[in-house]
């Protein structure tokens, strides 16, 4: 075949498809918004990598720890910091305290100058929500005159809650886990970036493949929508003088038009969608549009294989229609689909992941193209599959009413393009239940329990010091949604007053508090007490002889601290171990407040666990407040049942948002090719409600002809996604189980886009049976 | 005046599409058994006339009385049951459901009304013989030719042995030989069951086979003497 003749039929396609007046406008709209969709969420998709990487990196350049065992000196060049993050709402606000100590002291990514004390810069995200009546709450805690915004270089995303403050007196609390002395912004020394374990790059390489092939069968989908009106078009031509294989290279040119159209609106799409990017907040993940930017090399292969796959597409689907002069004639009976060739896609799919079986167990590294090549290949199978079992299981139905009558015919003529339709669910619905399987196999990898009793607290506050314990535990049991407050201080002693060799725990507080972290059976104030034995002690015993001598807050080389010493009294008491609402049980020393020397007071630090009331609306928020106007540096942790790793959870939540856009794409292609084949019965409807047929009839014959290919798109997924999910589990070295709760909930997910598509669609089905539909001047 | 016997009145019917007038004061009557063919040029009016004697189109204004029954006091699901019981069409093309076999196809309308399957092709072999496309059942619409598929739409539309026969261009779509043997077979049957017919035509050799034409120009209907 010669190129050139080639490439003039193509030509004279794409001339068809703008120039055949409004109804091949319509399809080639069709096709490209179809086409638009399908690349701008493959544009969109590959570009998030890069996206994350950009948020990694400005994450890391303002990175304020240096993790340096050498104290630093006050200097010309040093900034004194202190994190005073929280947290309002469920949303994480990053907050940081500065005090230049010099003229050269670093100015923090974004920052353009150091805000004054009582002064704050902050995000544009959470300068909106200060000043609006929803952050009044939050304006309490953060109560600084806003002079300036943080620019995008200081930010990982465009949601980011986060300011810098100016302050003094930061210098003197150095000793606090959360202030340091730095000279420069970024990554500490030796800096390495997060290696991900193999199984969570296996998480991550899964994830990419079964969100991006639905999009990829999408697409072939729609260059082909609005065929049989084509076809049609096509056969006027083979009347003028047009060949059969000129005929299809025409047709294949129409396509090449509605995909060129269709990158063309993709691109538009992704640029919008790029921009709207900045409006969303997904769990806590939001992204500048200048991070969205697909690699170059992804761009030129998607604008190459796009076209190029929409007029193979085109070329393959018309291999079963006889186009003749006076008229189409799809082959009445069509070759029956073989099956030994649909079987091999998935087989080799698993003869490429076998071999890796296990390799997770040995922290060994999974050769990254079988596993793509591999999930790709059983995942296609799908694909390749289902037209076989559509076509099998319809032909033997057959009795039923007419509306299942009507629906069963129709797809025992076309099971194709039934099958076709439901193809991307269905590779979606095995892709997710065999990430589902996945997660859930190596979810306790993940996942810690922390212990935390929740009944007895649900958050923990930490107050330094100089703060009086009993004001520390009057104000949080007098806030507003605060139940129970039970305080107590909190520090250690050590066996020397400089560099001890030993150090024990120490716990201050009433007889009650005391008996919520350990078991008193009497006890009075001037009472102290050993607790032994507890998660990490060793020593307690060793060093609570009587007539021995402690040290409250003992200094370390570079630390300052005033040490106190305390000697060990004789017939001190054991009490029994009694884990702390945290799930802590401690070892060391328990002192009522009569016991302890008073000038130890000032090494200690205040804790306080609150029991909340949950109907009290922002409730942990009051208790925050109270916590930051006790001190700005307090820490306020909200105790949870468990904690999962950070990686593994911004991986799931990664496939949350992905899994969201493309079932949305897969809905409104399911719609797009359901209204496009409504359209194309228009008049067949109309005659049909013409001589009496019930528009209800009707109507379920449209919910049998999708429910039934995705019922059995539907149980072909489930299998295939089982036996995926199994090949992964034992990739990774894991049980093998089937958790059906979310095999139900996968395929239930896939029949409700179903279900939305069918009822959006009934309005316009409704529309095309109006007896108009017969009008023909 | 509502002539005495008929079957089917229409008066005054005022029917538009937007700014085009498709009715304007048009009267139309048939008695039982009787064929009445209705003429006129492409647009001006006569299918739309049809569609609203059949109860598809609601008229603007006007009456409609079948069988002394108010149509235009009718819900759609009565209509619907008026149509699919009494009624039997015939169009131009784009009729047969291009799934179904052809006896599925004539049976259509009896399963519709109820009829179980078995019995409903089988009333559909009878009436397909008649039609003399009996060895056409097994066939789909696709893999016959356009006059054996037009008789199978008149078998269809007779299945139900409906008092008004609705025909709209029924030939249009055929040659001249096809043309006649479609329009002989379905008078005929339908004289056999006393069944009204109301041809929608622009041919003459065509509406040669009614008792009565009506011609529609303009929206206005107007009866034609017939000159034998």
């Amino acid at each position: 075949m010669k190129m050139r003749q080639w490439a003039d039929d193509l030509a004279m396609g794409v001339r068809f498809a703008f120039t055949g007046g409004r109804e091949g406008w319509v399809r080639a709209l069709l096709t490209a918004v179809g086409v638009g969709l399908g690349v701008a969420l493959l544009l969109l998709t590959t570009a998030v990598p890069s996206a994350l990487h950009r948020r990694d990196e400005r994450s890391t350049a303002r990175d304020d720890f240096t993790y340096s065992q050498k104290t630093l000196r006050k200097a010309d060049n040093t900034l004194v910091i202190a994190s005073a993050d929280t947290t309002f709402r469920s949303k994480d606000v990053r907050g940081r305290l500065l005090e230049r100590e010099g003229a050269r002291a670093p100015i923090p990514p974004g920052v353009a100058t150091f805000p004054a004390k009582g002064e704050m810069v902050a995000s544009p995200a959470l300068k909106k929500l200060l000043e609006s009546g929803s952050g009044k709450l939050l304006r309490e805690r953060i109560p600084y005159r806003i002079t300036g915004t943080i620019g995008n270089s200081g930010l990982i995303g465009p949601t980011e809650l986060s300011y810098y403050a100016g302050a003094t007196g930061l210098g003197d609390h150095l000793e606090n886990g959360r202030v340091e002395r730095i000279n420069y912004f970024g990554p500490s020394p030796g800096h390495q970036q997060n290696q991900l374990d193999p199984i969570l790059i296996l998480l991550i390489l899964i994830i990419f493949v079964v969100l991006l092939l639905p999009v990829g069968v999408f697409i072939a989908a729609a260059v082909r929508f609005g065929g049989e009106r084509r076809d049609r078009r096509l056969a006027a031509l083979r009347l003028v003088g047009a060949d059969g294989g000129m005929a299809r290279r025409i047709a294949g040119g129409e396509a090449l038009a509605g995909a060129l159209l269709g990158l063309v609106l993709g691109t538009v799409f992704f640029l919008v969608g790029r921009q709207l990017a900045a409006l969303l907040d997904v769990r806590d993940i939001s992204v500048f549009p200048s991070d969205l930017n697909p690699a170059p090399a992804l761009v030129a292969l998607v604008a190459v294989a796009v076209p190029t796959a929409a007029v193979l597409v085109t070329l393959f689907a018309l291999r079963g229609v006889v186009i003749e002069p006076l008229g189409v004639v799809r082959t009445a009976k069509p070759p029956r689909r073989r099956l030994w060739w649909r079987l091999l896609l998935p087989l080799g799919g698993l003869a490429l992941l076998y071999p890796m079986t296990g390799q997770g167990n040995h922290n060994g590294q999974f050769n990254q193209w079988m596993v793509i090549g591999g999930t790709v290949l059983l995942l296609i199978g799908v694909t390749a599959l289902l037209p076989w079992v559509v076509e099998a299981v319809v032909a033997r139905l057959n009795s039923g009413s007419v509306s299942w009558q009507l629906a069963v015919r129709r797809l025992q003529l076309s099971s194709g393009s039934a099958a076709r339709m439901v193809n991307g669910i269905a590779v979606a619905v095995a892709g997710a239940i065999a990430l589902q399987m996945l997660f859930a196999g190596v979810e306790h990898d993940y996942t810690k329990r922390t212990g935390n009793d929740l009944n007895r607290a649900q958050l923990q506050v930490m107050v330094r010091g100089d703060v009086p314990l009993s004001e520390v535990g009057r104000q949080l049991a007098r806030t507003k949604g605060v139940r129970h407050a039970s305080a107590f201080s909190q520090g250690s002693v050590g066996d020397r007053a400089k560099d001890p060799n030993t150090t024990l725990e120490v716990a201050v507080g009433s007889c009650a508090e005391l008996r919520e972290v350990s078991r008193l059976t009497s006890c009075r104030d001037g009472d102290v007490f050993r607790i032994l034995g507890g998660e990490y002690d060793s020593d307690t015993k060793k060093a609570t002889k009587p007539g021995g001598t402690l040290y409250f807050d003992p200094a370390y080389s570079g630390t300052t601290s005033h040490p106190v010493a305390w000697k060990v009294p004789s017939g001190m008491r054991t009490a029994g171990q009694h884990q702390d609402p945290t799930g802590y049980a401690r070892s060391g020393l328990l002192f009522t407040p009569g016991a302890l020397p008073e000038a130890a007071a000032a090494g200690l630090r205040q804790q306080v666990y609150l029991s909340m009331d949950e109907s009290v609306r922002d409730a942990y928020d009051y208790a925050r407040n109270t916590a930051a106007r006790l001190d700005p540096l307090a820490d306020v942790y909200t105790l949870a049942s468990s904690e999962q790793s950070l990686q593994f959870r911004s991986i799931r939540n990664g496939l949350f948002v992905g899994a969201t856009c493309v079932l949305l794409l897969i809905g409104a292609s399911l719609l797009v090719s359901q209204l496009e084949q409504l359209r194309e019965r228009k008049k067949l409807l109309s005659s049909l409600v013409a001589f009496g047929t019930r528009r209800r009839t009707l109507s379920l014959s449209v919910l049998w002809q999708t429910a039934i290919p995705i019922a059995l798109g539907l149980l072909l997924a489930s299998a295939v996604g089982l036996t995926l999910g199994a090949v992964l589990l034992r990739m990774t070295g894991e049980t093998v189980t089937v958790d059906w709760a979310s095999v139900l909930s996968m395929t239930g997910i896939g029949a409700a886009v179903v279900l939305a598509v069918t009822l959006l669609s009934l309005p316009p089905l409704l529309r095309l049976m109006r007896p108009d539909g017969l009008r023909t001047e | 005046m509502t002539p005495a016997g008929s079957l089917l009145v229409a008066d005054e019917l005022h029917k538009a599409y937007g700014p085009t007038t498709a009715l304007d004061g048009a009267d139309f009557s048939i008695h039982p058994g009787e064929v009445v063919a209705v003429m006129g040029p492409s647009g001006s009016g006569k299918s739309t006339l049809l569609h609203c004697l059949a109860g598809i189109v609601t008229p603007d204004s006007g009456s409609i009385l079948y069988a002394g029954r108010e149509m235009a006091t009718m819900s759609d699901a009565e209509r619907s049951a008026l149509r699919r019981s009494e009624f039997g069409f015939v169009f131009q093309f784009g009729q047969l459901v291009p799934e179904l076999t052809c006896v599925e196809n004539v049976a259509l309308p009896l399963r519709l009304n109820g009829t179980s399957r078995k019995q409903a092709e089988r009333t559909a072999l009878t009436w397909m013989e008649r039609l003399e496309v009996d060895d056409l059942a097994k066939k789909r619409p696709g893999e016959v030719s356009g006059g054996q598929g037009q008789r199978v739409a008149v078998a269809r539309a007779l299945v139900t042995s409906p008092r008004v026969l609705f025909a709209d261009e029924p030939t249009g779509a055929l040659d001249s030989l096809n043309g006649e043997r479609v329009m002989d077979l379905l008078t005929e049957a339908a004289r056999s069951t006393n069944a009204a017919v109301v041809l929608v035509t622009h041919e003459a050799r065509v509406a040669a086979y009614s008792d009565r034409e009506i011609v529609v120009r303009d929206g206005k209907s107007r009866d034609m003497e017939r000159i034998v």
